[in-house]
């Protein structure tokens, strides 16, 4: 009796020998690691529902049977206690999160453990394959367990210990669990965040609305998603929602702000403190992927004049959740930025020497305007962990830390993949690496040009049955009409595939020069110099096709009936005048590139790729079958 | 709830709220409702018009139900089925589940074969090709992008309202078909009869209505603008099959002709599109089985991994999610395999489909009706007697049927 669902449906006898009802479910007492069996629910006749205590009447079980220790007539019926959980009601088929594996889960069957006569404790939940089989029923288990035994590949057991268990479920989450538990609030608010993004969107803001104010404001922060933000932050009330982002880094509470409507987000602001209101509006001042606006007001800058004591007694004052101190930055009188102290060196440093003769003076700063690219190349230049964000007269507003610019570096990377046409999810962290997804993102112009195949062939060739029979010459059979006309439809279908590699490549060239290209947002993009460019290599491309059809029609056609050779060349001109034209239309696509850069849209690459590709396939179609009709 | 955030029954409101139920509306008229609406229509007449009002009510019910329960609890139907069953019962829907919808997901790839080979284009060229491309964009959940356009495509299919009245149909006998029950002991009218109500309230719908519910996140306020959305979708699917059968059973039934392929189905089109009438019917077709195609595989795998707890979701991995991509793969690889076999009617596969969607039916339905009046569950949103009354009815309606229909074939009519 190792399973649960083994018990469930037991009958109940009691000491006469009396069966008094089925086994439904069992209580357990929450408060240990393996926590004890104490209640036994029962049906009894007529489906009325009993409980009373495990310890105090169970004397014995079996595979047959739960057997009571007293008659039927001296038990005493009992409640659920607030500390206890229901098996059957609140574990068994419910998603409970995996706090160890840190997944969502569902409970497949539940072990237990019994020693003894009646003491029964519970291991832990089982979620894998082989509680699933056996809750279809216990023969198919043995029987899968066996073939993956002999294939040698064990079917094992997938249990999540009471401890690493926490539960989902509304009527079960004002049970208090016991202290040994590691409930989802004790992960770190990156793996908070992973795991709420796999639940329901119903659970998902119960879940968040159960974190304490300070592990929302740090799991928010790590969504990957900005609708899934706004959606949590709309599901909290407005004065949660605002002490939440006032206890935010200022830079994260302000990209999240920046994502909800006008009015919530005056709202919110008006709600916080003054200080943490006035820090945010200041960085929201900034324009969007800048310095400014991913920098955060909390560093720690002195007169270059304080001693390493001063120092040391100013950082020991800072707030708790005060962000991480890399560098003590020094000002002159002014406030003007002078040097920069390694904690480092500020922990070895004499006590009584002055910061000024301890700085570093060369200090490399942003200006807030910077683009946060530019911001993040800088830091891994001088290999920075922070950078400080100075005015023009070298006051420092701010420093921007290394997890925000390795978000930075993340972003742009997963853009630039995007656009080189690797990555094809939206939001997606790994790059797809599944081989046939890898084909169908670079090699799809093969679809666009069996599709377009059938296309010239239905123009070109008419069908059997719809042939006007008036136009044959005399003695001429229809297929023998049909036959050089379809042999001539192949021809522009040989030779389509050069049309749409060669825009395809189009699209790579503009894509790379996109990447390349710096960005400067003074000078005017190069556009012309872009078109013409492209319009020459256009037409030297052209040209060579067309010289090699001129070969072949001169080569291989040379003894053929003449229009043969003329529907073979007007081919190759097609080709040339579509290739001509697709190079041209080149600068169009970057223009595309950069607007949607501007606007902070993401366009992948594969779409740009595939309207190139599919635009060519339709213009060569037209082009090329119009020689055929 | 605060106050600020409970919404108002506004006219804004409404219409927004209306707009998922309208869209499935349109694409439940896929390749099989259209196949067997025709094929209703031309083999029987005005003979199976009367169902159409009875089908509006039930479909009303059944999605009515759905949409509350995705409200009131905010999980997926798969997810109530196997927390309120357990294992063995919820492997069971799971496998009614998934035997219907791949028998709809073979009727949309016959569908895509059957329109694009009135443009010419052999089922052997045409399903493979498509059968890659539905299976990428499902993979990479991307066809959201261009569901708008397939559903615009397919919005043909509301030319059978003109073409219904071009067809000039002897109004005053329609409406009396439409009110007045009557049926016919012969076994193809009555499995038309089970393949109606099975392609009217397919049981995928039961799963994505709550689907649509649970990803917006709607709560027990919203069940109001709910049922708005459900009752307007369900009576405009309805209006639109009912105006098919009027069309063709105005053209095609006098004429003599059964439907037996999609150009048969095509030229009841004839009055209103005239040589146009192949090419429209085409790309509705092909568009309207392409959009269900899509979206069907997926709904299967989602419900499937949803009831046993697997990691499901287009933004996971092969690694991550191995089941949830696994039951896509073969769902389509297996339809396209299906429908390119040599010698295989495509249209009697869409119709067949319908009825296995119909015979299986009534169990998601025995769920569905337990679900919605388990008190524990949906609390005071629980079923009313009536709407329990009118699901235990089409249960027993479509059991019936079914049991007529394999009686009358086995006692060989």
């Amino acid at each position: 009796m190792n399973y649960f669902s083994e018990m469930l449906r037991l009958p109940v006898v009691d000491s006469d020998g009396e069966k008094i009802g089925i086994v439904n479910d069992l209580g357990i007492a929450t408060g240990e690691v393996f926590p004890r069996v104490t209640a036994l629910a029962f049906q009894g006749p007529g489906k009325t529902p009993f409980m009373i205590s495990w310890r105090k009447y169970v004397g014995h079980f079996d595979d047959e049977g739960v057997y009571l220790k007293c008659p039927a007539t001296d038990i005493r019926f009992s409640y659920l206690q607030p500390d206890e959980v229901l098996l059957a009601r609140d574990i068994m088929n419910k998603q409970i999160v995996d706090t160890q594996g840190m997944k969502v889960v569902r409970v497949n069957d539940i072990k237990l453990s019994v020693s003894g006569d009646n003491q029964v404790r519970l291991l832990g939940a089982e979620v894998g394959a082989r509680g699933l089989l056996r809750a279809m029923h216990p023969w198919l288990e043995h029987a899968v367990a066996k073939i993956c035994k002999m294939v040698g590949k064990p079917l094992s057991e997938d249990i999540i210990a009471w401890s690493y268990m926490d539960l989902l479920e509304r009527s079960t989450k004002q049970i208090k669990l016991s202290v040994s538990h590691k409930t989802l609030s004790e992960l770190h608010p990156a793996d908070i965040a992973d795991i709420i993004e796999q639940l329901d969107p119903r659970l998902r803001s119960q879940v968040f609305a159960q974190l304490d104010t300070e592990q929302a404001a740090e799991a928010i922060a790590e969504f990957d998603d900005d609708e899934l933000m706004t959606e949590m932050l709309e599901g909290l009330s407005d004065r949660d929602a605002s002490s939440m982002l006032a206890k935010m880094d200022p830079d994260d509470a302000a990209a999240l702000i920046e994502e909800l409507d006008y009015e919530k987000a005056e709202k919110l602001l008006r709600l916080m403190g003054v200080k943490e209101e006035k820090a945010i509006r200041n960085l929201l001042g900034y324009e969007e992927d800048t310095a400014g606006r991913i920098m955060t007001n909390q560093f720690v800058a002195l007169p270059a004049t304080a001693t390493v004591n001063d120092t040391i007694d100013a950082l020991r004052k800072l707030d708790d959740d005060f962000e991480s101190i890399y560098y003590v930055y020094t000002t002159d009188a002014e406030g003007a930025l002078t040097g920069v102290l390694s904690m480092r060196t500020l922990v070895v440093a004499d006590h009584e020497a002055r910061l000024s003769d301890l700085a570093y003076r060369d200090v490399v700063w942003v200006a807030p305007d910077l683009d946060q690219e530019e911001v993040a190349d800088e830091m891994t230049k001088y290999d920075l962990v922070a950078i400080p964000v100075c005015d023009e007269n070298r006051h420092i507003l701010g420093i921007v830390t290394v997890d925000d610019a390795l978000d930075v570096i993340a972003e742009e990377h997963a853009e630039d993949l995007q656009i080189a046409g690797v990555s094809a999810g939206e939001n997606n962290t790994g790059e797809s690496t599944h081989a046939l997804a890898w084909f169908a993102q670079r090699q799809f112009w093969i679809v666009v040009w069996a599709v377009a195949a059938c296309a010239i062939a239905a123009i070109a060739v008419p069908s059997v049955e719809t042939f006007d029979a008036n136009a044959l010459t005399s003695g001429e059979s229809v297929s023998a009409y049909l036959t050089p006309l379809a042999l001539s439809a192949l021809m522009p279908i040989s030779i389509m595939p050069l049309v749409l590699l060669a825009s395809m490549h189009m699209t790579s060239f503009v894509k790379s020069s996109f990447l390349e290209y710096d960005d400067h947002d003074d000078e005017a993009k190069p556009y012309l110099g872009f078109f013409l460019k492209m319009t020459l290599v256009g037409a030297l491309l052209a040209l060579v096709v067309y010289l090699c059809g001129e070969l072949i029609v001169t080569t291989l056609f040379a003894g053929a009936q003449t229009w043969v050779g003329t529907t073979f060349l007007a081919c190759f001109k097609a080709a040339a005048v579509v290739i001509i034209a697709t190079y041209a239309s080149a600068v169009i696509y970057l223009a595309i590139l950069f607007r949607s850069d501007d606007r902070d849209q993401n366009i992948s690459g594969t779409s740009l790729t595939f309207t190139a590709v599919l635009l060519s396939a339709l213009a060569y179609t037209v082009l090329g079958s119009m020689p055929l009709l | 709830m605060q106050d600020e955030t409970k919404k108002k029954l506004t006219v804004a409101a409404v219409l927004g709220a209306m707009g998922p139920g309208l869209l499935a509306a349109l694409s439940g008229n896929d390749a099989g409702g259209i196949a067997t609406y025709s094929s209703a229509g031309a083999s029987f007449g005005y003979a199976t018009l009367w169902m159409l009002p009875v089908m509006a009510l039930l479909l009303i019910v059944v999605q009515e139900t759905a949409a509350r329960c995705g409200c009131v609890t905010g999980k997926g139907f798969a997810s109530l089925i196997r927390e309120k069953f357990g294992v063995r019962k919820a492997a069971l829907a799971m496998v009614s589940l998934l035997i219907a919808n791949t028998a709809v997901t073979i009727s949309e790839f016959a569908g895509i074969a059957s329109g694009l080979a009135l443009f010419g284009i052999p089922k052997t060229v045409s399903v493979p090709l498509m059968g890659l491309l539905i299976w990428m964009l499902t993979m990479s959940g991307s066809f959201r992008r261009i569901e708008k356009v397939l559903l615009l495509v397919s919005c043909v299919f509301v030319t059978y309202v003109v073409a219904a009245f071009l067809a000039g149909p002897d109004w005053g006998e329609v409406a009396l078909s439409t009110v007045t029950p009557q049926f016919i002991a012969d076994p193809s009218y009555v499995s038309l009869l089970v393949a109606t109500i099975g392609t009217t309230i397919a049981p995928w719908m039961i799963f994505l209505a709550q689907n649509n519910v649970v990803d917006k996140n709607a709560d027990e306020d919203d069940i109001i603008l709910q049922r708005i959305d459900t009752t307007t979708g369900s009576v405009i699917a309805c209006a639109i099959a009912w105006f098919i059968i009027i069309t063709t059973g105005a053209v095609l039934h006098p004429a003599g002709i059964a439907v037996a392929d999609a150009a048969d189905a095509a030229s009841a089109l004839e009055p209103i599109a005239g040589e146009f009438a192949t090419i429209l019917f085409a790309a509705g077709l092909v568009a309207a089985s392409f959009l269900a195609a899509c979206v069907l595989p997926g709904v299967t795998s989602s419900a499937i991994c949803e009831a046993f707890g697997w990691e499901r979701g287009a933004d996971r991995t092969w690694s991550e999610a191995p089941v949830y991509r696994g039951i896509i793969t073969v769902v389509i690889v297996a339809s396209a395999l299906l429908v390119i076999m040599p010698g295989v009617d495509l249209f009697q596969i869409m119709m067949s489909a319908q009825v296995i969607n119909g015979v299986l039916l009534p169990i998601l339905l025995v769920f569905l009706v337990f679900i919605a009046g388990d008190k524990h569950i949906m609390g005071k949103f629980k079923n009313s007697r009536l709407w329990n009354v009118l699901t235990w009815a089409t249960i027993v309606l479509i059991t019936v049927l079914t049991v007529v229909m394999f009686a009358l074939q086995a006692m060989g009519y």
